[in-house]
C-alpha cells in the first residue's frame, strides 16, 4: 500500500468541515464503517466522507485534497462488483447520496441531464410517460446510480442488442482531481476533438469525478416477447445460445442460469422456473410488434432442435415481469444457499461457453466449493458466483475466481465485462495486457490525474498489494 | 497536396511499423499515415517529411462466425473485408463515405459514417479492440476480441476520429451482424425542409429503428427524404408503412424505391467531391430544423445532406471565396448556438489559408487533448496539426 504524507484522521476531519460545513462531513468512526465496503469482498475504512449538494463543491473538495495530499474516491449507492468505491489508500470518500436529481428531460432531444447519484430505474420511469428510456439495465438498477454506471461502464441483460453505458452517454461534467470542472460533449451524437467521454466512460474514478451526465433516451420497444426455455444440462443451454446467435438471429437479451442458481431463485423471488433443469435460457426480443411472434417462434423451434425440455412464452406482462424478476433478483437470492459469495465478471467468445463452463465446474471440485452461474450468455459475459460460508475461506474462493478468470483470458477473453477491474482485480491485469498497454494507460491516466490522487490503487497493478501475484505467476 | 514528393515508408507487419515510427521520432521526422488515400482533404493538412503508407498491413485476422467479432489488419479495404464477411452472411455494420477506397484504419482514424449510425451504431459504438503504434515506436493494445469488456481505460475511442494523431492503428476489432434477411427502401418528397424533419422524426420516435433517415436537398425547394428498412419482413414492411403515414401527414406520398443503398452512396460522397466547400455539422435532434432552414437560405447553397436520425448535417455551398467564407462563419455559429459542432470538411486550396477546418472555437477539454497528444507523440511526429487538438 502507498503511503502519502497527506492530511490524514481527524484533522483532515475537521479541516474538511470548516471547508464545506459540519452538514456535509462525516468523520466518526462508527459512521465512517458504513463506508468500508460496497457490493464486493474488499474493504477499507476512509479518513471521512463528504456530501456535496453541488458541482462547486466538488470542485472545492478536489482542489483542497489536492493542496493537502489526500486521495478522492467516489461512491454512488455502493453497489460495485469490484471494490471500485473502497477507499483502499484512505482519505474522502464523496458520496453522491445529494447529488441525486434528474436535471432536464430532454423528450425532443430524445436526452436527459442528470446528476451523478441518480438511480438508474429512477431515469427510466421518469422518461417512460415520454415513450422513451435508458438502455443500461444493470441488475442492481433499482439501487445503482448513474455515476457509478458511468464510472464502470454498467451493462445488463439487455445490452446484447443496445450497448452498455458508454453507447448512451454524449456529455459529461467532469471534476479533475486539481478541482478543474471541464464539460464535455453535450447534446449532439459528437463533438469534434478527441472522445474525452468515450475514454472517461468506464474510468472507475482513477480519472476525476463526474458530476453531470447527459444520456441518450431510446425510444421503448412497441412490443416484447419473453422466452424461458430449460435444458437438462448446462451444456444443452450454452451450445443453443451458439445456435440462435449461429442463426443470424440477434435477441435483444440471452441469460443463462444454472441449477444451483434456479434453486436459490425459486426460494427467493418463486420467478416459476423448472428446478430439475440443469440450465435455463430466458431470452427476449423486442421492437416494432410486427414480426415478434414469428422471431420468437425461430428461437423457440432452435431450443426444441437443441433438447429444450420446457418452453415457455410470457402472456402477459405481469409474467414477463416474474420471469425478470428472477433473473434481477438471482444475486440477492445466493442468500438461500450460503451466507457470502464471491462473483466473477470474465468474458470469454460465445462459442467457448460449453467449454469454459466445464472449466468453471473443475475449478469448483478442485477447491471444493459451490458455484452457481447466472449470466449474459448473449455477451459472453460469465458471472460465476462462488459461495461460501466465512471469512477463512476467501482465500480459496479468490484462488478459484483467479482461475476461472485465467480460462476466460486464455479463451481469448477479458477479467471483466461490466463490474470493473477496481481493487479486485487490479493485480490480475497482467494477465491480459502487456507492461506496454498498461503503460500507455499510466499516459492516459497521468494527463488526468497527474497528482494521483483520484481513486489511487485501482485498475493499475500496484507494487505492495500484487507482489504476492507477480511471484505466483513467474512460478 | 505534396504527397507524391515525400519518402514513402511501407511496413509489412506491426513490429517493422512500429520501427519505422520509432526511427522517425529520432529523427523528428513527421509522418501522414495513410491508407486508400481517399480522405486527404480532411482536417489540415501541413507538409510531412514522409507517408507511412498502411496499405502493406492487410487482411483479417480471425473471424469466427459465430462470435460476431472480425479482427482485421488496419491496411484492409474495407470492400475486401465486407467480401470477406459477406462469404459468411454477415457484415460491419458501417456505411463510410468513399467504401470503395478506404482502408479499416482510414475509417475509424477519420470517423466515417454516413446514414447507418442511429441503428448500428457509429465506429466508436463497434470497435471494440485495437492495436496501435504510438507516436514513440510503442504497441499498444486496448479492448480486445470479446463483445463486452471493461478492462481498463477504452483508448480504442480516443482513435476513432483521431485523424492519426495520437498513433498508427495496424489491427482492429469490430463487432459484427448477421445480414438482415431483408432490406427495403422508400421515399418521400416535400415541397418544405421542415416538413421533411418532421417526417424524419416521427419515425424516430418509433421502435422502428431505421437503417437509415436520410434528407437531401438544393436550392429548387425539393426535399427527399429517405427511408431504408432492414429486418425480418413484417417490421420492415410495417417501417414503410410508417414513412407513408408520415409523409401524408404533410401532405407528401411515399414511394417504394429499390435504389435507395446506391442514392444513399452518392449522398455520402458529398465530401469527395472537389466542387465545393462542405460544412459538417453534428447537432441536437431537434435543432435540425432550424439550423438546415437557415442553411438553405445562405448565399453559395448547393446541397444539404441529413442523417435525421443522428443529426448530422452537411451543407455544400459554392461561390466567390468571400461569400462561402461568410456561409461558413454563419454554419459554424449556429451549429454552437443549437449546442452542437461543426467542421469544415472540405474547402478549396483557395480558401485552405482562410477557412481553418476546425473554425476558430476550441473543443471542450482541449487542454486535456493536448497532454494526451503529447504523451502518446511525445516528438509530435504524427500528422502535425492535422486534427482540432493539433
Amino acid at each position: 500500500m502507498t503511503v502519502r504524507a497527506g492530511l490524514r484522521g481527524a484533522a483532515l476531519v475537521a479541516a474538511l468541515t470548516d471547508l464545506v460545513g459540519k452538514d456535509k462531513v462525516i468523520g466518526t468512526r462508527e459512521d465512517l464503517l458504513i463506508y468500508e465496503y460496497d457490493g464486493a469482498v474488499d474493504t477499507a475504512t476512509p479518513d471521512a466522507v463528504v456530501l456535496p449538494n453541488d458541482t462547486a463543491d466538488v470542485a472545492k473538495l478536489s482542489r483542497f485534497c489536492h493542496q493537502h495530499d489526500v486521495p478522492i474516491v467516489p461512491r454512488g449507492a455502493g453497489t460495485g462488483l469490484s471494490g471500485g468505491a473502497i477507499p483502499v489508500e484512505g482519505g474522502v470518500v464523496v458520496s453522491f447520496a445529494r447529488m441525486a436529481r434528474i436535471l432536464e428531460i430532454d423528450a425532443p432531444n430524445m436526452r436527459a441531464v442528470v446528476q451523478p447519484g441518480l438511480v438508474n430505474l429512477h431515469l427510466s420511469t421518469a422518461v417512460a410517460p415520454h415513450g422513451l428510456y435508458f438502455v443500461p439495465d444493470p441488475s442492481s438498477q433499482k439501487a445503482c446510480t448513474l455515476g457509478g454506471n458511468v464510472a464502470e461502464n454498467s451493462g445488463g441483460p439487455h445490452t446484447l442488442a443496445y450497448g452498455v453505458t458508454t453507447n448512451h452517454v454524449t456529455g459529461l461534467e467532469i471534476v479533475l482531481s486539481d478541482g478543474s470542472v471541464v464539460r464535455l460533449g453535450g447534446k449532439a451524437i459528437e463533438y469534434e476533438g478527441y472522445d474525452l467521454i468515450g475514454a472517461f466512460v468506464g474510468s472507475e474514478g482513477t480519472l476525476g469525478i463526474v458530476t453531470e451526465i447527459t444520456v441518450r433516451l431510446t425510444p421503448l420497444p412497441e412490443d416484447k416477447r419473453t422466452i424461458l426455455a430449460a435444458f437438462s444440462t448446462i451444456d444443452g443451454a450454452s451450445e443453443t445460445v451458439s445456435a440462435i446467435i449461429g442463426a443470424g438471429i440477434v435477441p435483444s437479451a440471452i441469460e443463462l442460469m444454472d441449477q444451483l442458481a434456479t434453486e436459490a431463485v425459486e426460494a427467493a423471488v418463486g420467478a416459476g422456473y423448472p428446478l430439475d433443469a440443469g440450465g435455463i435460457l430466458l431470452m427476449e426480443v423486442d421492437g416494432l410488434r410486427d414480426g415478434l411472434d414469428e422471431a420468437a417462434a425461430r428461437i423457440e423451434a432452435i431450443c426444441r432442435a437443441n433438447g429444450a425440455t420446457t418452453l415457455r412464452r410470457a402472456a402477459t406482462t405481469l409474467e414477463r415481469d416474474r420471469l425478470w424478476a428472477g433473473r434481477k433478483g438471482a444475486f440477492a437470492a445466493m442468500g438461500r444457499l450460503a451466507p457470502a459469495y464471491y462473483v466473477q465478471d470474465g468474458v470469454i467468445p460465445r462459442t467457448r461457453l460449453p467449454d469454459v463452463l466445464r472449466t468453471v465446474r473443475e475449478v469448483a471440485q478442485r477447491h471444493g466449493v459451490r458455484i452457481a452461474n447466472v449470466f449474459h450468455a448473449g455477451d459472453g459475459n460469465l458471472h460465476p458466483l462462488i459461495l461460501f460460508a466465512n471469512e477463512s475461506e476467501l482465500e480459496g474462493v479468490k484462488q478459484a475466481g483467479l482461475e476461472i478468470l485465467e480460462a476466460c483470458v486464455a479463451a481469448g477473453g477479458s477479467i471483466t465485462g461490466e463490474h470493473g477491474v477496481g481493487m479486485e482485480k487490479n493485480c490480475f491485469m497482467p494477465l491480459q495486457f502487456t507492461a506496454e498497454d498498461l503503460a500507455t494507460m499510466g499516459r492516459v491516466k497521468a494527463a488526468f490525474d497527474p497528482a494521483g490522487l483520484a481513486n489511487p490503487g485501482k485498475i493499475f497493478p500496484t507494487p505492495g498489494r500484487c507482489r504476492e501475484f507477480q511471484l505466483a505467476a513467474r512460478r | 497536396m505534396s504527397v507524391a514528393a515525400a519518402e514513402r515508408i511501407r511496413p509489412p507487419d506491426a513490429a517493422a511499423c512500429a520501427r519505422a515510427v520509432a526511427d522517425s521520432a529520432a529523427a523528428s521526422r513527421s509522418l501522414r499515415i495513410r491508407g486508400g488515400g481517399t480522405k486527404d482533404y480532411l482536417g489540415e493538412l501541413l507538409p510531412a517529411d514522409a507517408v507511412l503508407d498502411t496499405t502493406a498491413l492487410a487482411g483479417v485476422i480471425a473471424h469466427v462466425p459465430a462470435d460476431l467479432t472480425v479482427t482485421v489488419a488496419a491496411g484492409t479495404r474495407f470492400t475486401d473485408l465486407r467480401a470477406a464477411l459477406a462469404g459468411a452472411g454477415q457484415f460491419l455494420p458501417l456505411d463510410p463515405p468513399h467504401a470503395e477506397g478506404a482502408t479499416i484504419g482510414g475509417i475509424v482514424a477519420a470517423n466515417s459514417t454516413g446514414f447507418w449510425r442511429a441503428r448500428y451504431g457509429g465506429v466508436r459504438d463497434l470497435l471494440i479492440g485495437t492495436t496501435a503504434v504510438l507516436g514513440d515506436g510503442t504497441i499498444a493494445r486496448s479492448g480486445g476480441r470479446v463483445v463486452k469488456n471493461v478492462a481498463g481505460y477504452d483508448l480504442n475511442k480516443l482513435f476513432v476520429g483521431s485523424l492519426g494523431t495520437l498513433g498508427v492503428l495496424v489491427e482492429c476489432t469490430f463487432k459484427v451482424l448477421p445480414r438482415p434477411p431483408v432490406s427495403a427502401g422508400a421515399h418521400a418528397h416535400f415541397a418544405r425542409i421542415g416538413e421533411a424533419f418532421a417526417a424524419a422524426d416521427a419515425i424516430v420516435r418509433t421502435s422502428a429503428r431505421a437503417a437509415a433517415l436520410a434528407i437531401s436537398g438544393g436550392p429548387g425547394g425539393d426535399w427527399e427524404l429517405l427511408v431504408q428498412a432492414d429486418g425480418d419482413a413484417a417490421p420492415v414492411e410495417r417501417t414503410l408503412e410508417l414513412l407513408s403515414r408520415a409523409a401524408s401527414a404533410h401532405g407528401a406520398g411515399a414511394q417504394r424505391h429499390e435504389g435507395v443503398p446506391a442514392v444513399l452512396a452518392t449522398l455520402n460522397g458529398i465530401s469527395g467531391r472537389a466542387e465545393g466547400t462542405v460544412v459538417r455539422s453534428a447537432l441536437p435532434l431537434a435543432a435540425q430544423t432550424a439550423f438546415a432552414t437557415s442553411a438553405v437560405r445562405l448565399e453559395g447553397f448547393t446541397q444539404l445532406v441529413a442523417d435525421a436520425a443522428s443529426g448530422i448535417v452537411r451543407v455544400m455551398l459554392r461561390g466567390e471565396d468571400v461569400v462561402v467564407q461568410g456561409g461558413c462563419d454563419a454554419l459554424l455559429a449556429a451549429a454552437r448556438v443549437c449546442g452542437g459542432s461543426a467542421r469544415i470538411e472540405r474547402r478549396s486550396d483557395s480558401l485552405r489559408a482562410r477557412l481553418p477546418a476546425w473554425g476558430d472555437a476550441e473543443p471542450a477539454g482541449r487542454f486535456l487533448m493536448r497532454r494526451l497528444k503529447e504523451s502518446f507523440d511525445p516528438r509530435g511526429i504524427l500528422e502535425p496539426g492535422r486534427s482540432a487538438v493539433g
